[in-house]
């Protein structure tokens, strides 16, 4: 009865894109078969309690070339940061580049809720003069407690995760399915975390059509992917590769994910020289750099840099200078900044806002109302012509103007009476 | 000018109406209250004390006191009686005695969220301790999420947030379910039919996760009058309540008057229409200043009378002071039109049922029905908005001309002395059940063993492991789809997506103005519909039925447009079937296959029929339950034509009678006549829900028919018209002895 109600509203109670993958054949093949298939692929299953996780481990020297660098690099790159003195977010400080742990997943959706896990856990980590890469793949739903007990196991001591996008995704999943699993696995280390696609984003967003990590490595690191199974793909090869336990089906996305975490030292290697002026840059790379100096607190850093890109010529001279000088001001250099917006006021006579700044510093603390009132009226004059072609006049900003006039009016009469 | 008239002065004048037809008067009632029970915390009292108040009603004492003694319980209040109370001291008691407990709030909408929240806040702010309250739901940032997931003492959502949000990321609120004690069901009485029944599978769903976490909290449910508050609750929550009913809150004197509208056409006992009586009767009120609600049965009705008032009392009072409010406005509107009501700027709204919940307007004076709500529940709730504490309120019902309202106002004493209907649902609804299942394994897989909401599912797991949606593991079933199940099901319609209402008017400013269910769209916003909206015209220059959208555009004309449906209905199984001597009654599972044909345009003032034209959209399939009624031994002397009439009228009185039995919109269950059904070749008349699968209506149907026959012999008896008018079985049935006919047909089955 149930079973025949069950078909009557087949259709009303599967919907199309939730049964995915078409049938497979009853018959799984040989198990022995897979086995050889999984030795000559690196990978061995490790049995844990009554279910297992299968871990695949590949080493590669560190004289390896992954696109523009050779994983070797990590050690100059270290060393770099330790000369910089800097509080940099991407900063290893006094890491070794043993403690930093290159982290990538592949989940079986992207809702990031209970019901989606992570299938794939995959790593590299520099150990013994080589980098290991290392994959925890979950057999099946039921053998989560297996991979993560592996898993957790091999990363207890450590200090430091480098992920693209982990802060939003990866590390959050990782969460939800330890809270899941948590009376059955150790508990999760506490560590440092640099996310990677912050960077990319503040660097290449402009320039880029997508910051997405392999549109990164082929634009920006030289690394060139063949065959590479896309990432949307994943789910639907699992949930085959479940059904089936056919090791062809899975190793394409071990493989890319392999990629994933092998393209990440690259990157990290890469932004961190950009970070310590270290290698030839674009100007518009240079002066991302020091804004986020800049934007992290080190101040010093981003001034070294902006006035280093003012001693080039380049289109973005202005929008630099007029960086330069909102630094200046905010750490009281103001004469210093007054200086740099005079400069522009003589250049240019389209921008209100640097008229304003200089009638702001003369009227606070240059005590010259009169320059100050000079200075504002003319900005009040640009404003009102360059709003007047795009017809937008907005009241607030035009009785701020008027307001400033009035007072420094005021002012300087009263300074005359004087 | 004449000096403006009280409501007082109004009244005697009001008695002396004609058209009045009765009279009743609730007398006024002193409150009951109780001293604070001795274990509430001396803040709270404090705090209490601050805001004026000295003593419990008798009904928030005792479900305090329930509360304490470890009840689920079910508290029925009128409006404005302090239901709020009754769960907010047990909750706060709660967090008073150990900081780490936590609260659930569910309420049926967004708006009585907000208002709770605030209230909620104000008492917190007198009571000198650290409880956070929070609203969850689609409007609050991304900040304050994660400060409710770990720090809400009270989280306050609805159902839907429920369903879509928390618990399929359960793992992010562990502070949450791990200390659960209470969960609030507010408006218990809105959660019937198909959202009711999803909503109780929402709340297995719930208390799975919360079993999951080691919590396992009791249930505070607050309801309007119905007739079986303990019941649906139980169902609701599945833990087994106690009913709290001795409401002590104070009321002045309440006036409720029916009033008829004269009859214009006396053989065919046609009378003024409902609406342009309740459009003088409300001008009345609000030239004098007295702040007054008129409910209209649809959002048609609403605009309508709406545009109407304004138009009369443009003389006299500002436009923006009549305001109307139904579903489909923006929800900044709405929140703007409450604040208008509360604080007396605005006098007059228009509504549709949507204002018939908790939502904070304050109290008016006067309340206007255009015709019977359907259903008693729903009209005391309705007559709920106007009174005041003190002052006298008046509750005005104008009939229409339909069978059940001509039933009412003559007799009064049904609609006085019977109790309010049943509130139904039917959580076991194959369709829903389902869906909510797919959810519960999403977020914990199912062991093979496991019951949901102790319905043994292991058929279903089975079923969805074939259909490759779960993935079974030893005993236990993952979910093993990429799908996020959630996102695929609305609590609310049938039909999962909304039609956006788009203005086109303004080429330089296109913005969408509204939105409506995809079933209601149909018939409202097919190409060159006129759809009315705060009381303009606009008419739909295009469906988008692909893609969900109607472009409307600003237009002015003098008629409205009425859809018509074709409906084919073919029968699937036979579940249940009653012989009797003439006839026979099943129960079963219907196929029925709905085309919108064609519209018709009414000109508005004399609404007469100017023109038509074609709809073309595709057809709609839907399988669900029916209760149908056979005919096996006819009168051989009665002409097939006049049968086929006869079956007609009786079908127009049922589908006014049976709403009214089995507590649903008169939209819910759909009544159709067959000649010749085409399953059986017999007379037939069908009785269909309006949800895939159905959700028990017809079933109830079914089992009451004897009652439900009985009534609609009663209302074609009754009705004074000659032989057949609107009100009980349709015009048109000219020289055939309709009514006796149909009267003999239907005590003879």
């Amino acid at each position: 009865m149930l079973k025949a109600k069950l078909h009557t509203f087949k259709k009303h109670l599967i919907k199309e894109q939730e049964a995915d993958s078409p049938p497979i054949p009853e018959e799984v093949e040989n198990g022995s078969q897979h086995e050889e298939t999984w030795k000559s692929f690196h990978t061995t299953p490790y049995q844990y309690e009554d279910e297992a996780c299968l871990i695949r481990e590949v080493a590669y020297p560190l004289q390896t070339k992954w696109g523009r660098y050779t994983f070797s690099e990590l050690a100059p790159v270290l060393e770099g940061w330790r000369t910089l003195r800097s509080e940099h977010p991407l900063s290893s400080g006094a890491l070794e580049a043993e403690d930093l742990l290159f982290f990538d997943t592949e989940t079986t959706g992207l809702s990031s809720g209970a019901g989606h896990s992570i299938f794939l856990l995959g790593s590299s980590q520099v150990r013994d003069q080589k980098v290991n890469v290392r994959q925890y793949l979950l057999q099946g739903p039921g053998s989560e407690v297996a991979m993560y007990h592996y898993f957790l196991h091999h990363v207890k001591g450590l200090k430091n995760l480098v992920t693209y996008n982990g802060k939003a995704f990866d590390w959050p999943q990782v969460k939800t399915r330890h809270t899941l699993l948590r009376q059955f696995v150790p508990s999760l280390p506490a560590f440092g975390h640099f996310d990677l696609l912050h960077g990319s984003r503040r660097l290449w967003r402009d320039t880029l059509p997508s910051v997405r990590l392999a549109a990164v490595e082929e634009a920006i690191l030289q690394i060139k992917r063949k065959h590479d199974v896309p990432g949307y793909l994943a789910p639907m090869l699992y949930f085959q590769y479940v059904k089936e336990q056919d090791p062809e089906l899975i190793q394409g996305v071990m493989t890319h994910n392999e990629w994933d975490v092998l393209s990440l030292i690259t990157l990290y290697i890469h932004l961190s020289y950009i970070l310590q002026d270290a290698i030839p840059l674009s100007v518009k790379e240079q002066f991302e750099a020091a804004r986020w100096f800049e934007a992290v607190g080190e101040s010093h850093l981003a001034r070294i840099r902006y006035e280093a890109l003012l001693t080039q010529e380049h289109s973005l001279r202005r929008t630099v200078t007029k960086a330069l000088a909102a630094l200046l001001k905010k750490e009281k250099e103001g004469e210093q900044a007054c200086r740099l917006w005079e400069e522009l006021c003589q250049e240019e006579q389209h921008d209100s806002d640097v008229f304003i700044e200089v009638a702001k510093w003369y009227e606070h603390h240059g005590k010259d109302p009169e320059k100050a009132l000079l200075y504002a009226q003319q900005g009040y004059a640009i404003y009102k012509s360059t709003r007047r072609i795009v017809r937008r006049i907005d009241e607030q900003e035009r009785s701020a103007f008027e307001k400033r006039i009035e007072r420094l009016k005021k002012k300087v009469a009263t300074s005359k009476e004087r | 000018m004449l000096k403006k008239q009280s409501l007082s002065e109004l009244i005697p004048q009001l008695k002396t109406n004609e058209n009045i037809i009765h009279w009743h008067e609730i007398g006024a009632q002193q409150a009951k209250t109780k001293p604070f029970p001795a274990t509430l915390d001396t803040r709270i009292a404090a705090a209490l004390k601050k805001r004026g108040i000295h003593a419990l009603y008798s009904h928030q004492h005792t479900a305090y006191e329930s509360v304490q003694n470890g009840r689920h319980i079910v508290a029925v209040t009128p409006t404005a009686s302090g239901k709020t109370l009754c769960y907010t001291l047990p909750v706060l008691q709660a967090i008073a005695e150990q900081e780490e407990n936590r609260a659930l709030y569910l309420f049926p909408t967004k708006a009585l969220a907000q208002d709770q929240k605030s209230e909620i806040n104000e008492l917190i702010a007198e009571m000198e301790m650290e409880i956070k309250s929070y609203t969850y739901d689609g409007d609050t940032s991304p900040a304050i999420r994660q400060v409710v997931r770990q720090a809400g003492h009270i989280v306050i959502t609805n159902p839907d947030m429920l369903h879509s949000a928390i618990l399929p990321h359960h793992t992010k609120w562990v502070s949450l379910f791990e200390n659960l004690k209470y969960v609030v069901i507010d408006e218990l009485h809105t959660y019937r039919g198909v959202f009711g029944s999803h909503v109780a599978n929402v709340i297995r769903r719930l208390k799975r996760i919360c079993a999951f976490y080691g919590s396992s909290p009791q249930f505070i449910c607050t309801s309007a009058t119905i007739a079986n508050p303990k019941e649906l609750a139980q169902q609701l929550t599945g833990h087994s309540m106690t009913l709290i009913d001795d409401n002590g809150a104070p009321r002045g004197v309440k006036h409720f008057a029916f009033y008829n509208p004269p009859v214009v056409n006396q053989p065919l006992n046609i009378r003024k229409s409902a609406t342009a009586e309740v459009n003088a009767l409300a001008k009345m009120f609000l030239k004098n200043d007295i702040q007054t609600i008129v409910f209209a049965r649809s959002r048609v009705r609403v605009e309508l009378i709406l545009s109407h008032l304004q138009e009369l009392t443009k003389n006299d009072i500002q436009s923006t002071a009549i305001r109307g409010y139904r579903g489909g406005y923006l929800p900044k509107q709405r929140r703007e039109i409450e604040r208008g009501l509360r604080a007396g700027e605005i006098k007059g709204v228009v509504s549709t049922n949507a204002l018939e919940l908790g939502v904070d307007i304050g109290q008016l004076q006067v309340c206007v029905m255009t015709g019977y709500p359907g259903s008693v529940a729903s009209t005391w709730q309705q007559a709920g908005r106007a009174g005041r504490r003190q002052e006298e309120s008046l509750i005005l019902m104008v009939a229409s001309s339909t069978p059940l309202d001509q039933y009412v106002v003559a007799h009064p004493e049904y609609f006085f002395e019977r109790s309010p209907e049943f509130a139904r649902i039917n959580p076991e609804n194959i369709i829903i059940f389902v869906d909510h299942l797919k959810c519960a394994a999403y977020e914990l897989p199912f062991k093979a063993d496991e019951t949901f909401g102790s319905v043994d599912v292991n058929d279903i797991l089975e079923f969805l492991r074939e259909e490759r949606i779960l993935h079974v593991h030893k005993d236990t079933y993952h979910w093993g789809s990429q799908v996020f199940p959630a996102a695929n099901i609305s609590l609310r319609s049938a039909s999962q997506e909304n039609v956006v209402i788009i203005d086109t008017s303004d080429k330089a400013n296109v913005h969408i103005i509204g939105e409506m269910d995809r079933f209601s769209a149909m018939t409202l916003l097919h190409d060159e519909a006129i759809y009315l909206h705060e009381g303009t015209q606009y008419q739909v220059e295009k469906l988008d039925w692909d893609h969900c959208k109607a472009y409307v555009k600003e237009v002015e004309v003098e008629y409205y447009t009425d859809a018509n449906l074709a409906v084919q209905l073919h029968v699937l199984e036979v579940d249940e079937t009653t012989q009797r001597a003439n006839s026979s009654v099943h129960f079963g599972d219907v196929a029925i296959h709905i085309l919108p044909s064609i519209f018709k345009k009414i000109k508005l003032s004399t609404f007469e029929n100017i023109g038509s034209g074609p709809i073309a959209l595709p057809e709609e399939e839907l399988h669900t339950n029916a209760c149908w009624l056979a005919l096996t031994n006819v009168d051989p002397t009665l002409a097939e034509k006049t049968l086929e009439q006869l079956l007609l009228g009786v079908a127009h009185v049922l589908q006014h009678v049976v709403p009214v039995h089995v507590m649903c919109d008169v939209r819910d269950i759909h009544v159709v006549s067959q000649i010749k059904a085409t399953h059986s070749g017999l007379p037939t008349i069908f009785l269909y829900d309006h949800y895939p699968g159905g959700i028990g209506l017809a079933h109830d149907v079914y089992k009451r028919f004897d009652e439900v026959l009985e009534r609609a012999a009663m209302v074609i008896e009754n009705c004074p018209c000659q032989d057949g008018c609107p009100s009980c079985i349709g015009t048109e049935l000219l020289n055939i002895e309709a009514k006796k006919r149909s009267v003999a047909l239907l005590k003879h089955l």
